[in-house]
């Protein structure tokens, strides 16, 4: 009796939040077409990053993670872990610092012939689109 | 009864009110910061984008990949680029030519890239191109002009 009472008083506190944190979220994507732009997709994201190298804030390179992840399963191997090198190197999973150390373990999985710090720091900048 | 209905709906209305902006502070804040600036771009700028993890990938295994991994990425990366992309298609043949150990596969493929890029038909234009190409590799073979290039295709006796 008293649980399906305190079920009544708080199922509509719990749907009325879920309700409006899913509006509020979906609310930029909506106004952004309503507006006439198009959204952004996970690609042209990563894209962004790998060509202009942006300073950002911590929240956004978390969030970039989920688009990283993304476009990584859409390279068969071993292009996906070519992939996971680039991104080590220009640190897009790592706050926008470069990870030598992980680098050199996806280089060295490739098999290159030289995985040593100055050919990955060289790397960083070439892989630049 | 609508007094109780009118307390018991505003709780949850104003909880889902500040649930809301929660949200849209969350989508439209710094978490969103790539994606606003994409957003921002015009439809062609994003199509370019589109590409760019795929350029980059490429752009890695030119730098540090071994031989087969280059042609293998080469030959992969003439069946992704469309035709009409002819900047891009004769750089690819540019590397194409750079990694071919023979001169008259070079001379073949340097043709090609003067098919795909109108830009690469005069000589020093394509030399310039191959010399960008050679100073981003950093392992062999690819650090330097082709024979080709350097002294043109060799003389048959």
């Amino acid at each position: 009796m008293t649980r399906a009472l305190s079920f009544d008083l708080v199922w509509p506190y719990v749907a009325g939040a879920a309700l409006g944190y899913l509006l509020g979220t979906l609310a930029v994507p909506l106004f952004s077409a309503l507006a006439g732009r198009g959204a952004s997709t996970a690609r042209a994201r990563v894209g962004l990053v790998l060509r202009e190298d942006p300073q950002a804030p911590l929240a956004a390179w978390a969030a970039l993670g989920a688009d990283v992840q993304a476009v990584r399963t859409s390279f068969a191997s071993p292009e996906r872990e070519v992939f996971d090198l680039v991104v080590a190197v220009r640190g897009m999973d790592n706050g926008g610092e470069a990870d030598f150390r992980r680098a050199e373990q996806f280089c060295r999985a490739l098999s290159w012939p030289r995985c040593d710090r100055d050919a990955l720091a060289k790397l960083k900048e070439q892989s630049r689109p | 009864m609508k007094r109780t209905f009118a307390n018991r709906a505003l709780g949850p209305l104003v909880l889902g009110v500040l649930a809301l902006l929660l949200g849209y502070a969350r989508a439209n804040g710094e978490r969103a910061q790539f994606a606003q600036a994409t957003a921002a771009l015009s439809q062609s700028e994003r199509t370019a984008l589109e590409s760019a993890p795929g350029l980059a990938v490429a752009n890695a295994i030119w730098a540090l990949g071994g031989e087969s991994a280059v042609k293998k990425m080469l030959k992969s990366e003439l069946d992704r680029l469309p035709e009409a992309d002819g900047v891009a298609r004769g750089r690819v043949f540019v590397r194409f030519g750079i990694v071919d150990s023979n001169p008259d596969g070079q001379a073949a493929v340097f043709f090609q890239a003067c098919a795909a890029d109108q830009n690469l038909c005069e000589r020093p234009a394509l030399i310039a191109a191959a010399e960008r190409e050679t100073r981003a590799r950093f392992v062999e073979p690819g650090q330097h002009l082709p024979l080709y290039l350097t002294s043109g295709h060799p003389q048959v006796p």
